[in-house]
């Protein structure tokens, strides 16, 4: 709307309430490479020392964090890969194909959508021990896809929504399979929903702590969010400059994805997903 | 390939995770509500045993003192079984003799049999072979594992135990989990139910205003200022979202501890450093109220700014043009236009407030005591993290039965109450 001149006011105001935010920001990077002295806030001289966990251990008995940003790795492109997988299916069998109790899965897809997931993670948790799957990386994969499932065929079912029926029906007429059709002339349509998909639950794996925590709690299936809590949780000293140090590595793939896509990001999580 | 068939195919693998990681959980969070499984009972079932340190509790339960006392020290009989055994140690000439003169015949004391073994014609003559011998015929069942129930009713019925006591004591032994209604009375009868309630709610509640006044503050605020200051603002408020939880968390942990932020400005107007987070109940609160309201509000000045921006201008100019001040404007036609994106942002919020304890369990953890224990992390705590060791998964379940009920209902009310394809909008990404 048009310019107003006491707009400075509601800037005024907005800075105040996003000073603490913006304080917690600049620190974070500040501590991690030129902590202050105790009970000052202006920033020593620089000092490396407290990333030092990317080149020795931080203390005996803790994985390498090469080791555990594999993991972290490991498990948030697995899991976005088969999310987007099945999600890509089942989206399109939902929003194009003609097949029995259709209606069913829909409202139950929507229930899901709403439900949280968290409240179940007892019975998972015993549901791993009994398959064998407790405390390794593939069960937490399998548990984390499956918990992604249902927001991912909605999305990708909403995209699937805005192809052209022409498109399928001038395959379909030239004699290719529905299948064909799907994989040949569909699905390039929604390359850019099986993209987004794909980053969000990339991200979504990447920063995920409780699974991890309940269901992997070993250290040989150590993620960064489990290192990061683990380290803070047994350093009796607070040595933050250390902490933001990891915090730091830990967000950087967050950082980059954050800067590249942020507009498509802030569009899709303002679709409603869970929060 | 029909429709009809390959919709099948493509739809089966997501049915199945579905199945295995949703559907599955749901119900046997019912089923383990009514169990009393928990480490120690393990889940896979068990055995049957009494142990010595066991003995002492079994009067407790209405044994009698007789019964326990025949547990402990049955006494000795000679049977086959045994003398077989002593066949294979000492020699058959010695366990013929035995099972002539004595087959059957029970000694209550270890010396009476020790005795006889002593006094036979081809007597085991070392005191220690005697020990051994004779622990050939111990009755008791004492620290023995028993595979099956059968099995341990019939060394039940061995040391001669009254049978009014066998039902009892079977119970009693079996190691593994059983069916039980005591963790709904446990929930019903504790105090601390009602505390972790008054928790969830009042979280509840404090985060979701917080959620949606300053959201909406921030979308509107935002909507008029600049483009290029907004979306300073824009992204200093997203990036809560979408940072990993244990880092945001950390900041706040800076901002608030007694070496932190907070206590080093205090501390130049010589305030004694302290844990601005923990120190008093009042404190916690207003911490994770604001941990969780940052990031809610990120959730909700997007899901608003998205909302307002969807409002023709041609509205807001007529406003102008009919002489509207900016509160005006926003008073009567920004705010009516937001009444589902607020509706829904309740409804959504209440659930996953409700259900999540990620940001409270690395923040306070509950306390100071269990002064922000919020229900769903009383089930996390009683199941799945405790001081204690003991795992109750059984009365975790419990606790988290209560939520999975609210969270069906609440979903399924939801899903008719609001056109929830309308709600859900179509995801618009720029390409």
């Amino acid at each position: 709307m048009t310019a107003n001149s006491r707009i400075w006011h509601l800037v005024l105001i907005l800075a105040i309430f996003s000073a603490p935010l913006v304080i917690m920001y600049v620190y974070q990077v500040i501590d991690s490479i030129a902590q202050p002295d105790p009970g000052s806030l202006v920033p020593g001289a620089i000092d490396l020392s407290n990333w030092r966990f990317l080149w020795e251990r931080i203390d005996t008995g803790r994985p390498s964090i090469w080791v555990v940003t594999f993991n972290t790795f490991l498990f948030a492109s697995t899991t976005a890969f088969l999310v987007t997988s099945l999600s890509a299916t089942a989206g399109y069998a939902l929003s194009r194909l003609n097949m029995p109790g259709r209606p069913y899965f829909l409202g139950g897809l929507i229930i899901l959508h709403a439900f949280p997931t968290i409240t179940l993670i007892i019975a998972i948790f015993i549901i791993l021990q009994f398959l064998g799957l407790f405390d390794t990386l593939l069960g937490i994969i399998l548990v984390k896809a499956a918990l992604e499932l249902p927001f991912g065929v909605w999305i990708l079912k909403g995209f699937y929504d805005t192809v052209p029926w022409e498109i399928e029906m001038a395959g379909v007429q030239d004699g290719a399979s529905r299948l064909r059709v799907w994989w040949e002339l569909v699905l390039p349509q929604v390359k850019p929903g099986l993209f987004a998909l794909l980053i969000i639950s990339f991200l979504s794996g990447w920063s995920e702590f409780v699974l991890p925590l309940v269901l992997a709690p070993g250290s040989s299936t150590q993620v960064l969010a489990t290192f990061m809590n683990a380290v803070i949780q047994d350093d009796a000293t607070a040595d933050f400059g250390l902490f933001k140090a990891i915090g730091m590595f830990y967000s950087i793939p967050v950082i980059v994805i954050y800067l590249v896509f942020q507009k498509q990001l802030m569009n899709i999580y303002g679709g409603g997903t869970k929060g | 390939m029909t429709s009809r068939m390959l919709g099948i195919g493509f739809l089966t693998p997501a049915i199945i995770s579905v199945a295995i990681f949703f559907l599955l959980p749901v119900l046997l969070t019912v089923v383990f509500a009514f169990t009393n499984m928990s480490t120690s009972t393990g889940i896979m079932g068990g055995d049957y045993q009494i142990n010595s340190e066991q003995l002492r509790s079994v009067s407790e339960i209405g044994i009698s003192e007789e019964s326990v006392e025949l547990l402990e020290n049955a006494g000795f009989q000679i049977t086959e079984a045994g003398l077989t055994a002593l066949a294979e140690q000492f020699g058959d000439e010695t366990a013929e003799e035995l099972r002539e003169d004595y087959l059957g015949e029970t000694f209550t004391a270890r010396r009476d049999l020790e005795r006889v073994l002593r006094n036979l014609d081809e007597p085991i003559r070392q005191t220690r072979d005697r020990k051994t011998a004779a622990d050939l015929f111990a009755v008791t069942i004492i620290g023995e594992r028993f595979d099956t129930e059968s099995q341990f009713r019939a060394a039940l019925e061995k040391t001669g135990v009254d049978p009014v006591d066998h039902d009892t004591l079977t119970e009693f032994a079996y190691t593994g989990w059983t069916w039980t209604t005591d963790n709904f009375s446990l929930l019903l009868e504790l105090p601390s139910t009602l505390r972790f309630a008054a928790n969830s709610a009042f979280y509840v509640v404090c985060t979701l205003t917080f959620n949606i006044v300053f959201g909406l503050f921030l979308a509107l605020s935002t909507f008029y200022l600049p483009s290029k200051t907004a979306n300073t603002f824009r992204a200093i408020w997203f990036l809560p979202r979408i940072l990993p939880p244990v880092l945001y968390v950390l900041m706040w942990n800076w901002f608030t501890w007694d070496n932190g932020f907070i206590a080093t400005v205090t501390g130049w107007f010589g305030v004694p450093p302290q844990n601005w987070m923990m120190q008093t109940t009042t404190r916690a609160w207003t911490v994770v109220i604001l941990i969780n309201g940052f990031v809610g509000a990120s959730l909700g000045m997007i899901l608003f700014s998205s909302a307002i921006k969807a409002i023709p201008t041609s509205m807001l100019y007529a406003s102008e043009v009919d002489g509207a001040n900016r509160w005006q404007q926003v008073r009567y036609i920004i705010l009516p236009q937001m009444r589902w994106p607020i509706l829904f942002m309740t409804s959504y919020q209440t659930l996953s407030l409700l259900t999540s304890f990620e940001y409270i369990l690395l923040a306070t953890d509950g306390g100071p005591g269990r002064s922000t224990e919020v229900w769903a992390l009383a089930a996390y705590h009683t199941a799945l993290n405790n001081y204690g060791g003991n795992l109750q998964y059984g009365l975790g379940s419990a606790y988290a039965l209560v939520l999975v009920f609210i969270g069906i209902a609440l979903s399924a009310l939801y899903l008719r109450f609001f056109n929830f394809k309308e709600l859900l909008a179509k995801p618009r990404i720029e390409q």
